[in-house]
């Protein structure tokens, strides 16, 4: 069965810095619209709200309102928004043109940013994570901030992700001061945006005190280049030694369907890596592309619970295809794809149309994948230079 | 003031007030919406033709063409026909329905208004309110504000009741009422959620700002009786102060407070304080004659509407305590009624307001109904000081700030009433 399925994937989202994919953003669409709406005219779509209620509030609005009614756009934009509001599904949104234009330059790769992910936690605040070396982490950003302020001026209730991006992002050279808290503390961090083109993927050796080599490939989000960068990985750490492969899928939000698969694909010789089931339709298996450099010796997964959407999809084939055994704590828990459909006025949809199961077909979205090996990692590990959850995984390694 | 003879449309208006004030002064939960907008509609104050505004609850299905209702459609239907299609196309789970669309649609163009008083009730909701006012429904003693679809938010558990009681604190975010999410709905709506027959439970999900997980408290409504006026005298001899408390802006606002000042100015105090602390308003007309009470004949307030109209409400020369040494007690929960009349006896110096700064809420809500049976509640009008300081959004900033935290409350300690008996004894201010 061929992986190449005639789809476009969009990488969405990509934070400031390299990759917030907001719990992973596996994103398809765009282009080619499966159903052929685009460009079907429909004066009144049935099923959908009803043009003359909307009139009447608006015309109500606009008769008594005190203050400044909204341009038409705005107010169209507002009956859009609400309506996918009824969803009831945080992923599936309504982005406005100029956001939009956002998400295309991050697809080219290249702005200023801070250097950071983020994604939105249970209680809807914006956590943050600094990239190694960026500009955040020299200001002082640490793992697991929650973003209060952008220069000054207080997030909304609910944060949209997209209009947070907006606002960190911005020329190169220019400051932009967050305000976050840690714990019960807040800190003011000015931070001078960069270019920054960090790398998906990063690899090293590590020696056990038994003296065995372990290979540790970290990818923190799957981008296009990402199966290049660990096949690179592997055939690096396999020259210099490694007995066996520590993946380092924790922090990871998520990134690119493809990217996903093919690197499920380098450690699993041939089977299942996900299911994709949509409405009302048989499900669609997607399959190891072959040839792998790794697909046997010993290999753990680490995990954690930031590890989302892509990371999952890759976790959960090795675990179901008994490949490796996943180390660290559940997963986030986010099995679903959205499509993203452009508006013909440039704004646009995202629209989830897919859950993801593991090759076994247990779910993913809302569930997360429960690690084979339980590891918390103590807080106050990072800042001592620990990691027990990487000492669980090579004493799995080489027992 | 002159009460002009009820026309159908103010009688109207009177229903409508008077019903939710029967909401709020028979007392349940305050929404902000409720407290504040709804029951400042204007009431039994007529200061308009009558056929300025279509009467609530005949608004609509009668539109004559207006320049605004003769455009051919208002609302764009490209974009959202386009969306409906992809969402028809892709959309993992069931599509919700035609109306539950439609709600989603006209909450979605309100809240682009970025108007936190402006309201969609969906009918559900509306026909709950209905419901609400033959008197039956009780509440838990709290007041809400909405964060423009951002979130709802209590503002003010009032002590003793059952949201207080049940742990219910200022501040908390409501995720959901009975199950029900409400992060989208109106603070009208929620409020029509929480409200109920007296005894039953209501179950409110709550996130905590120092807490890292929304939790759930179950909360007994019940009746919330508060008195309307409370009076009484601190200390005794030459420096004794009078003190009285109004509860809200309600129809016997003026008459009570007016007897209870009566028989302490009788005892003559040395000054005089007016506790508008939690206040959430009221009537209009209420406000004006409670500023009466304190005030010179002057503008007592002004009010702008769509098309740029002022109008100056005015006090007359009748009030029983325009002299005495005046103090105001306000604080985050004093809003609407409360504000304006704070803000009144500000600019014109006639006492000291001490406290913290008001809740902010200068503007009027017309409530009307649309062809499907829900609500439209519109920010028709707002209001200014005397000195034309706005009062939406910013509140009234006290001339003495004095904060009285929770643990004060928990100790029964009430700085705030201390720093105004001390300063209309001895005209001492609070170092800073």
């Amino acid at each position: 069965m061929s992986l190449k399925r005639p789809i476009l994937v969009t990488l969405l989202a990509i934070g400031w810095g390299i990759a917030m994919f907001f719990g992973g953003w596996a994103l398809r669409g765009g282009i080619s619209s499966p159903n052929g709406a685009l460009g079907r005219p429909a004066p009144q779509a049935p099923g959908g709200p009803s043009p003359s209620l909307l009139d009447e509030a608006w015309s109500k609005v606009r008769e008594s309102y005190v203050g400044q009614v909204p341009s038409d756009t705005l107010r169209n934009y507002g009956a859009v928004r609400g309506a996918i509001q009824t969803l009831n599904d945080r992923f599936s949104i309504f982005i406005e043109p100029q956001i939009r234009a956002v998400e295309r330059d991050q697809q080219r790769g290249s702005f200023g940013g801070v250097g950071a992910t983020l994604f939105i936690n249970d209680e809807g605040q914006i956590v943050l994570t600094p990239i190694r070396d960026a500009p955040a982490e020299k200001a002082g950003l640490k793992a697991n901030d929650i973003l209060l302020a952008i220069d000054g001026v207080p997030l909304a209730q609910k944060p949209e992700l997209n209009e947070v991006l907006l606002r960190i992002r911005g020329d190169v050279g220019s400051i932009v001061n967050l305000t976050v808290g840690r714990g019960a503390d807040r800190y003011e961090l000015r931070i001078v945006r960069a270019v920054i083109e960090t790398p998906s993927t990063t690899w090293r050796i590590v020696t056990t005190t038994a003296g065995a080599k372990a290979g540790v490939i970290a990818i923190q989000s799957f981008t296009a280049r990402t199966p290049d960068e660990v096949k690179r990985a592997i055939n690096e750490l396999r020259r210099d030694g490694a007995a066996g492969l520590v993946l380092d899928l924790r922090d990871n939000g998520g990134g690119l369907l493809n990217a996903s698969i093919e690197v499920a694909s380098q450690f699993i010789a041939d089977g299942v890596v996900l299911l994709e089931r949509r409405r009302e339709q048989p499900d669609v298996s997607f399959r190891a592309s072959g040839g792998g450099l790794a697909t046997s010796g010993p290999l753990i997964a680490l995990v954690n619970a930031n590890s989302a959407s892509a990371s999952e999809i890759v976790a959960g084939a090795l675990q179901d295809n008994g490949r490796a055994k996943l180390v660290g704590t559940k997963t986030y828990g986010k099995g679903s794809a959205q499509y993203i459909y452009d508006l013909s006025d440039g704004s646009s949809v995202h629209i989830t149309f897919a859950k993801w199961y593991t090759p076994k077909g247990r779910s993913i979205d809302g569930v997360g994948l429960i690690p084979d090996i339980d590891a918390p990692r103590a807080e106050d590990e990072a800042r001592r230079g620990q990691d027990s959850q990487l000492t669980a995984a090579l004493a799995l390694l080489f027992p | 003031m002159n009460q002009p003879s009820p026309s159908r449309s103010t009688q109207i208006l009177r229903g409508t007030a008077l019903a939710l004030i029967g909401v709020f002064a028979g007392v349940i939960i305050f929404a902000m919406g409720i407290a504040a907008g709804i029951t400042l509609t204007r009431g039994d104050f007529s200061f308009r033709g009558a056929s300025a505004f279509p009467p609530p609850g005949t608004a609509t299905g009668s539109i004559s063409p207006t320049p605004a209702a003769a455009r051919t459609a208002e609302v764009d239907q490209k974009l959202i026909n386009e969306t409906l299609s992809q969402l028809k196309g892709n959309w993992y789970g069931e599509l919700p329905g035609s109306d539950a669309l439609t709600n989603g649609a006209i909450r979605g163009m309100v809240s682009a208004l970025g108007d936190d008083f402006t309201a969609y009730v969906e009918p559900k909701y509306a026909r709950l309110l209905e419901e609400d006012t033959n008197g039956t429904f009780e509440g838990i003693g709290a007041t809400l504000r909405s964060l423009n679809g951002a979130g709802i938010q209590i503002v003010r558990v009032f002590e003793g009741f059952p949201a207080s009681k049940a742990g219910v604190q200022n501040g908390d975010y409501i995720e959901s009422v009975n199950g029900v999410k409400v992060a989208t709905l109106s603070a009208t709506e929620v409020a029509a959620l929480i409200r109920g027959p007296g005894g039953t439970p209501v179950t409110l999900r709550l996130r905590r700002a120092d807490t890292p997980k929304p939790f759930e408290i179950i909360v007994v409504r019940g009746k919330i009786v508060i008195p309307l006026v409370t009076s009484k005298m601190i200390g005794t001899g030459p420096d004794k102060i009078g003190y009285v408390s109004l509860y809200d802006f309600s129809a016997n606002a003026r008459k009570q407070l007016e007897l209870g000042i009566r028989e302490l100015l009788d005892q003559k105090p040395k000054g005089l304080i007016l506790d508008l602390r939690d206040n959430p308003g009221g009537l209009l007309s209420q406000a004006i004659e409670v500023g009466d009470l304190f005030l010179p004949e002057g503008d007592f307030i002004i009010e702008r509407d769509q098309a740029g109209n002022v109008k100056r409400l005015r006090t007359t020369n009748s009030g029983i305590a325009q002299a005495i040494p005046l103090a105001v007690l306000v604080n985050g929960g004093s809003a609407s009624a409360a504000e304006i009349v704070a803000g009144a006896i500000q600019d014109y110096g006639r006492g000291q307001i001490i406290g913290e700064t008001t809740f902010g809420k200068g503007s009027v809500q017309l409530p009307m109904t649309l062809s499907n049976g829900a609500q439209l509640r519109i920010t028709i009008e707002r209001w200014f000081t005397p000195k034309d300081r706005a009062i939406h959004g910013t509140g009234i900033a006290p001339d003495i700030t004095v904060v009285r935290s929770s643990d004060d409350s928990k100790a029964n300690r009430d700085p705030q009433l201390d720093a105004a008996v001390n300063f209309l004894q001895t005209g001492a201010k609070p170092s800073p």
